[in-house]
Order: structure tokens, then sequence, then C-alpha cells
């Protein structure tokens, strides 16, 4: 079963074209140079395929894959 | 969801239409010559050519000439359109747009006048940039309720007056431009009838597109209007969200009251405000990227003029072919949105927008 984690992973390739080998748990959505709109693609697809709801706010560009992960969780233990 | 849905008892099913409808037969495009490149614009804002075309996949856009008005493109569209119909005469003028010659009266008449339609209805749709597909509406009302025969519907704006041009994240967006078409008293059944139509809005969140300054709001206020104030201002990511969500769900309420699925769409023809809504949109509806009509790369978002604009460009190209079924869904400040299905006509075919723009300069 796949984790949260390589969800989000999945969900952030296939928006936005990064080298492969910076995607890592403590890699941030601004090291990986996702911008504010890939961001708010992002939340959207999460919605869409993970059922989860995500404010544009609480998406930020200095927060990490690791940390986005847990707040799905979060969410989905809600 | 304000939003009509098609359960909604007051839209009529397929079946229940019938009588006159109003049936495209004429379409061009125009845009004014001067092309501003990212390389033009990234020599004054701290952008780059890379950066627009990754983020917007807009490579260009067209400006007016100091001095010109959104009533000189329109005239220009509106004057090919009627050439594409074959006709010089028509009883109303519609001309779609967020950026009116002046704040009052409307734009229309002086377009009228201008083709030589004197007497004509003419007045003008607000509805930014879901005004065409609004415009198609009201045309088609015009028409089933007997009290047009011929209407020139004209989408035009000129986002160069209104956009700060200092203001990095709108200046790399818009571009000026034109498109029209020509609506004829028909058959609901013929090739061309528009409709149906989904029409929504959404005024709550008013100020996540708007020009705050120069209205009544602003002119019984008192102080000064600060340069901020008096230029375009939008909230992209929450656009964005908004834009994708509504045109979705506008685009499908559309299919379901046509009775068509979306595999049956040969050409999805949505406001092109932005390559990346547009996928994210075909992409919701299950649609190829390939059944999306998009010219964005060479025009940038041209407002209201967007969508004829788009068919101008993919029918002179011959990518629009009579018997497609053909989808238009737009999505624009107010928030508003709408869509309208329609089979596509045998139509004169129209020059490209761009070509006729240089073609005029030389």
């Amino acid at each position: 079963m796949s984790t949260t984690y390589d969800q989000l992973v999945g969900i952030v390739k296939t928006l936005h074209n990064a080298p492969a080998e910076l995607f890592a748990p403590e890699a941030t959505f601004a090291q990986l140079d996702v911008d504010s709109l890939t961001l708010v693609e992002i939340s959207m697809r999460i919605e869409r395929d993970l059922g989860v709801t995500i404010a544009d706010n609480e998406l930020q560009e200095d927060l990490t894959l690791d940390a986005t992960a847990q707040l799905i969780d979060s969410k989905l233990a809600q | 969801m304000p939003s009509l849905s098609p359960t909604s008892p007051s839209v009529l099913p397929s079946a229940a239409r019938q009588g006159r409808a109003a049936v495209l037969c004429g379409l061009a495009g125009w845009v004014p010559p001067r092309v501003v490149t990212n390389e033009e614009l990234s020599r004054r804002l701290d952008t780059s050519d890379a950066w627009i075309r990754t983020r917007t996949g807009i490579g260009q856009r067209h400006f007016v000439e100091p001095g010109q008005a959104t009533s000189d493109v329109a005239v220009e569209a509106g004057r090919l359109a009627l050439r594409s119909a074959g006709t010089d005469a028509v009883d109303a003028v519609v001309v779609a747009t967020t950026t009116p010659d002046r704040p009052c009266p409307a734009t229309a008449p002086v377009v009228a006048a201008r083709l030589g339609l004197d007497g004509a209805a003419a007045f003008d749709i607000s509805a930014v940039c879901t005004g065409f597909v609004y415009g198609l509406a009201s045309a088609a009302g015009l028409i089933a309720a007997g009290v047009a025969g011929r209407v020139l519907l004209i989408g035009a704006d000129t986002y160069s007056s209104i956009v700060d041009p200092d203001d990095r994240t709108n200046a790399i967006i818009f571009g000026d431009g034109a498109g029209a078409v020509v609506l004829r008293a028909g058959g609901p059944e013929e090739p061309g009838a528009v409709g149906h139509f989904d029409l929504g809005s959404d005024g709550a969140n008013e100020e996540m597109i708007m020009v705050a300054a120069g209205g009544s709001r602003q002119r019984t206020s008192p102080g000064e209007a600060s340069r901020e104030e008096r230029h375009f201002s939008m909230r992209g990511k929450e656009v964005f969200r908004h834009a994708v969500t509504r045109m979705t769900a506008s685009a499908r309420n559309t299919l379901a009251l046509a009775d068509h699925k979306a595999e049956d769409v040969d050409h999805f023809v949505p406001h092109q405000a932005n390559l990346r809504i547009l996928r994210s949109v075909a992409e919701n509806l299950g649609l190829p990227m390939d059944h999306c009509v998009s010219n964005v790369e060479s025009v940038g978002n041209t407002g209201a003029a967007s969508i004829p604009l788009a068919l101008a460009d993919a029918a002179a190209r011959g990518a629009i072919r009579p018997g497609d079924n053909v989808l238009l869904t737009a999505f624009g400040g107010g928030l508003t949105w709408g869509s309208c299905f329609l089979t596509w006509p045998a139509l004169a075919q129209p020059g490209l927008p761009h070509d006729q723009g240089e073609e005029l300069a030389s």
C-alpha cells in the first residue's frame, strides 16, 4: 500500500517537472521550484484524489514534502 | 451553488426546445498589429521569456497604439465578421467588453455607427471574461423573442488600457483584440444553432478580479483613488481555483443539458486565461489536450475577445470543421461563468486574426 508521502510525490510529479533526485521528505516546495499557482493545482489534486481539503494558505512554498504528507494524514484522521 | 443545475425547472431540456433559434453565420477575429513579446516585457520587468512561458503558456500579445480604444478593435473584427456572413445589415449590435471607450455611453452604438449599421439596437454586455458567452445568450434571446433577425456580437477588450504596465503579475498575461460573430434567425436543429447554455455568477467574490476605482463606489467616496485602485487587480491563486472549479462544473452542466457526453466534444474552446487553467479543466472533463483549442501562446488573455479569437484562429487553420461538436466555456470577474454547446456550421473561412493585423498595418 502506498503511503501518503508516495501519493503526494506522485501528484507533484504529475503537475511539476523537477529532477527526480530533488524529491526527498525534507525538500520544500521552494527547493523543487514549485510556484504558487502549481501549489493551488497540487492542493486541488489532493482534494480530488485523497478527499482532503487544503486551504491556499496551508500549502506554502517553505513547507517540506514530509510536513505536507503529515498535514494530509492529520486531516484524514479527523 | 448559485449556478443553474441541469435539473433546474427553469432550464428546458433538449426536447422542449423549439421554434426560432440563433444560428452562427459569420466569424472573424482581429488583433492590433503591435506585437509585444515576452522578451520585450523582460527588458522593463523582472521576468523572462522562460518564466512567462512555463507559468502561463503565453509567448506574445498584441497591444493597441496610444490613443486607440476598444471601439477601434471592435470595428475591425465586426467589419470582417459581417463580410464573413455576407451581409451588411443587422438589427442589433452587442459588444461584450470590460474596457469600454468611456464609462458612459456604451461602446456598441459608436461601433454600429462606424460600421454603417445606422439605427440598429446597440448595447454593451459587462461580464468580464465571460462576456462573449453572456453575449451569445443575449443575442440568442433577441433572436428567439423575435426582437432581431440578425445580430452582430463582438467581444472586444483593450486590457493594456487598465493593466498597470509595471504590474509584473498582470502585465505578462493580458493582450488586446476583438472577435466577432454574426447570428441569424434559424431553427434549433440547424448546424450553428447556439445553445444549450449554462450561465452563473458569484458576486460575493467580486473583489477577486476588479478595477476598484472609476465607478460610483469610488466616485462618491472622499479622497483620490490610488494608482493601484485605478488599475486592474486579480488575486491569482484564488482565481485559479475558482476558474478551474466553475469552468469544469459549467461545462458539465451544459453537456448534460445538450444530452451529450465529454467524449462527444470535438473541440473544447475555453476562455484563454492561461494554459495551466485550460489543462486542468480539460483534464477534469476527461478531454485530451488535442481537443482543447488554444491560441493563448500568440495573443495572451484577451478578455471577452478570447473565445471568438480562438474560434477564428481554429477555423482559419481548418481545425474546426462543419458538423464538429463545439463546447465554449468561460470564467471571469464578477465572478461570472458560462458555457454554450453548438454544432459547427459551414462558414466562409476567416483569415488568421494576426495575419489581418499585419496586413492592415502595412
